[in-house]
């Protein structure tokens, strides 16, 4: 058969395109977890990526575990948090994953619905502190009554007030956050002290931000913005009385300019500004915005209580990040290895210094109590803690152009209730029917 | 007979004279030589293959198998990590009913039918006043030319910050000069966004489509202004009947840049709105970013993708059919 310059061209691509798809195809082999010694006296380098948000915390717990023995190394790789899921998906894709990863909970089930992650059940459930873990941490991990995460750092969302403008305005604290007429008293209280003060604050063109903080007023019903399981999801909006208030209650701090007014700008980079000025009564953020860079003083006067339901309950946002072995690890075993070490309470409990909170209720020793009260009320009640399992919460919460944003921005600032939450059930439905194919 | 129309004649005779003239030589060529088989009389054929086979070779393996690969993906089911099946053309319904998907294809093409012109016609001003080697020229080109060379990224961010309201340049210009109370937030309204972004891009690129014009107006004979001159015409017949017909191909060239630019626009729109409020400023690139990239599901965004393709295709040939050399 003559090569012709057409045949030529044809074969060259279709065997470039089969190679580039052969790589493709690849599936890892599993990790064994079961195997005898796993997780014990493991030698060699474990290869951990983290969360660039998250290095200084995670560069700390390699630190004191290079101190406290000398058979492994672990050698730490940043991703941007913006990157994570990119760069690991593509990575697992190409077969050179890392050991271990210390992924943000949000998106381990982006990775565990598609069993790339080893099944690390039987570990979990041998852990004699199995029960004073986080219970939102470990359902992000869990997939068919199986566990394939292990939580290792909390941030969680909380109401953090100022009680030195409280006093002054007259609230009492318990009374002004235990519902939403409580928060819209106090609230009124607050911005009556002056021009320059506010009794609330949101980012209110954060979406993430605004996920992080608003959603466990919601949640505090033990209601969530979407309903089902995985694969057969959509949107639970319309006819959420929960959220109608939630929503309701905003705009009223918005439209009484109870709130900065520019808050409809802020993006949540100038987030915690005006609370370290001392101009805010109540806001909620996390601990690890807050406190960091919080003047000298103003924390002495400041107090944290989980969010409140429109008639009570409470609720936070349990974030934060869960280690996972990606099947086809080199050194699985000193991996897991260096998971225990950083869930010791000895190591947990230090997680305030970087920002963070521990997974471990028994870490809130006494000593724990004494130094970091800031961090407490999570730690207390960390059944009240809440993440939504999801494919799609990145696209729904995360992005500007999702449909939670553009909710709350037409309610909030529009004064449309009904309107935004009809516009989102459908956006809502839509894209978890996507994210579900 | 007018001045227009002895400016049209002057430029039309020199064109006409160039076309007979080589039809003339050609004609007489094809006259004297007898008919011979093609191929080069001083090289084999095969030195021509070998030069080009690295080309060919180049353009197969980063072009034509990345797009035999990215239709077969748009074929399946594709995951970013998982497994996959062929699903037919399921991906192309997918994509044609996907409201973001075609909320930001009228986004784009909306953003591209008001930036293409004033680009044109700012880069053309911005060419007249160049175009001459006259003392300053130099810098004004440097000039005009330097939001270019900065990109669009790091405009972006610096527009981020003067867009602040309050603190941001534009704001507090606008509010001397009593228009606005200095607060407006133009990076949180879609309207406002897409007008600001709008001055920034034509300002930005702009210097790009002047340095095009400007070397196909240099590139015009001088004895054809002078004619001109001479016949009487004034500076706006000469840019009428000389200048613009004889930059057709110069203006075919940037109006082609210009659209399939602004069609693929994502980076100002990423940085500066990341798309929102809601969807109102997202583009097609950033849709069908978000779709494989967030969404994970390279299936979907690739067919995406390829639809973009075919329609960037189709408005760049019709680019250059309208602008064709009719003559």
């Amino acid at each position: 058969m003559e090569l012709t310059r057409g045949r030529f061209l044809s074969l060259l691509g279709a065997g470039a395109a089969g190679v580039l798809l052969g790589g493709c195809a690849k599936s890892p082999p599993p990790v064994d977890v079961t195997a005898a010694g796993f997780g014990t006296e493991a030698t060699g380098t474990v290869k951990l990526w983290c969360r660039s948000a998250l290095q200084a915390a995670n560069q700390l717990l390699v630190d004191r575990f290079h101190a406290a023995q000398d058979r492994i190394r672990v050698e730490l790789t940043p991703v941007q948090d913006a990157q994570f899921v990119t760069k690991l998906a593509t990575a697992i894709r190409g077969g050179r994953v890392p050991d271990i990863v210390d992924i943000d909970d949000i998106n381990s089930a982006l990775f565990i619905n598609r069993g790339v992650f080893a099944d690390l059940t039987p570990l979990i459930e041998a852990l004699p502190f199995r029960d004073q873990l986080s219970p939102a941490h470990l359902a992000l991990g869990e997939h068919d009554g199986r566990y394939y995460a292990l939580p290792s750092v909390a941030d969680n969302s909380a109401l953090w007030c100022n009680l030195e403008l409280l006093d002054r305005a007259g609230v009492d604290i318990d009374e002004a956050t235990g519902s939403f007429d409580g928060y819209l008293d106090a609230a009124r209280a607050v911005s009556g002290l002056g021009r320059d003060v506010h009794g609330w604050s949101f980012p209110g063109n954060g979406s993430g931000a605004l996920g992080f903080t608003v959603q466990p007023h919601i949640w505090a019903t033990d209601t969530d913005l979407i309903t089902g399981e995985i694969g057969h999801q959509r949107g639970d909006i319309v006819g959420n009385d929960a959220l109608r208030r939630t929503l309701g209650l905003l705009h009223t701090l918005w439209d009484e300019g109870l709130v900065p007014s520019d808050a409809d700008a802020d993006d949540a980079s100038r987030w915690a500004a005006n609370f370290h000025a001392g101009r805010i009564g109540m806001m909620p953020n996390g601990y690890g915005i807050l406190v960091p860079q919080a003047p000298p003083g103003l924390l002495d006067h400041t107090e944290v209580r989980l969010l409140s339901g429109p008639d009570g309950g409470r609720s936070f946002f349990d974030g934060g990040t869960n280690f996972c072995l990606p099947n086809g690890s080199d050194n699985p075993s000193a991996a897991w290895e260096f998971a225990l070490f950083c869930l010791d309470v000895e190591q947990q409990a230090r997680l305030p210094e970087s920002g963070y909170i521990p997974v471990r209720s028994d870490a809130a020793t006494p000593e724990f109590r004494a130094d970091y009260p800031l961090a407490l009320p999570s730690l207390e009640d960390i059944g009240a803690g809440y993440a939504p399992l999801t494919l799609a919460y990145n696209r729904i919460y995360n992005q500007s152009d999702g449909p939670w944003l553009a909710m709350f921005r037409r309610a909030v600032f529009g004064g449309d209730i009904d309107g935004a939450m009809a516009q989102a059930q459908d956006h809502y439905d839509e894209i978890l029917r996507q994210g579900d194919a | 007979m007018s001045s227009a129309a002895n400016t049209a004649n002057t430029a039309n005779s020199a064109a006409n004279a160039r076309t007979s003239s080589a039809e003339a030589t050609a004609g007489s060529a094809a006259r004297r030589a007898p008919r011979r088989r093609p191929g080069s009389l001083t090289h084999p054929s095969r030195t021509g293959l070998a030069l080009v086979t690295p080309a060919v070779l180049f353009v197969v393996v980063f072009v034509f198998a990345p797009l035999v690969v990215a239709v077969y993906i748009s074929l399946t089911d594709f995951p970013l990590i998982g497994d996959y099946d062929f699903v037919g053309f399921r991906n192309y319904s997918l994509a044609w009913s996907d409201r973001v998907f075609n909320e930001a294809l009228f986004y784009t093409l909306l953003y591209t039918a008001i930036v293409t012109l004033p680009i044109l016609v700012l880069g053309y001003t911005l060419a007249v006043v160049v175009r001459a080697n006259r003392r300053g020229s130099t810098l004004l080109r440097t000039i005009f030319f330097l939001p270019y060379i900065v990109g669009l990224t790091t405009i972006s961010f610096l527009t981020l910050l003067e867009a602040q309201p309050g603190s941001g340049a534009v704001n507090v210009v606008l509010e001397t000069l009593g228009i606005t109370d200095g607060t407006t937030a133009w990076l949180v309204d879609g309207p406002l966004a897409t007008g600001l972004i709008i001055v920034m891009v034509i300002w930005a690129v702009s210097g790009l489509t002047m340095v095009l014009l400007m070397s196909g107006m240099q590139a015009i004979p001088r004895e054809i202004y002078e004619s001109a001159e001479l016949d009487g015409a004034g500076w706006w017949r000469t840019e009428r009947h000389i200048t613009i017909p004889m930059l057709r191909r110069s203006i075919a060239l940037s109006l082609v840049i210009s659209v399939i630019g602004s069609l693929l626009a994502f980076t100002q729109f990423y940085i500066l709105t990341q798309g929102g409020p809601g969807s109102e400023t997202t583009t097609v690139v950033m849709a069908i970013y978000r779709r494989a990239f967030v969404d994970l599901q390279l299936g979907v965004s690739t067919a995406m993708s390829l639809i973009l393709v075919l329609i960037i295709a189709v408005i760049a040939a019709v680019q250059f059919w309208l602008l064709r050399e009719k003559d």
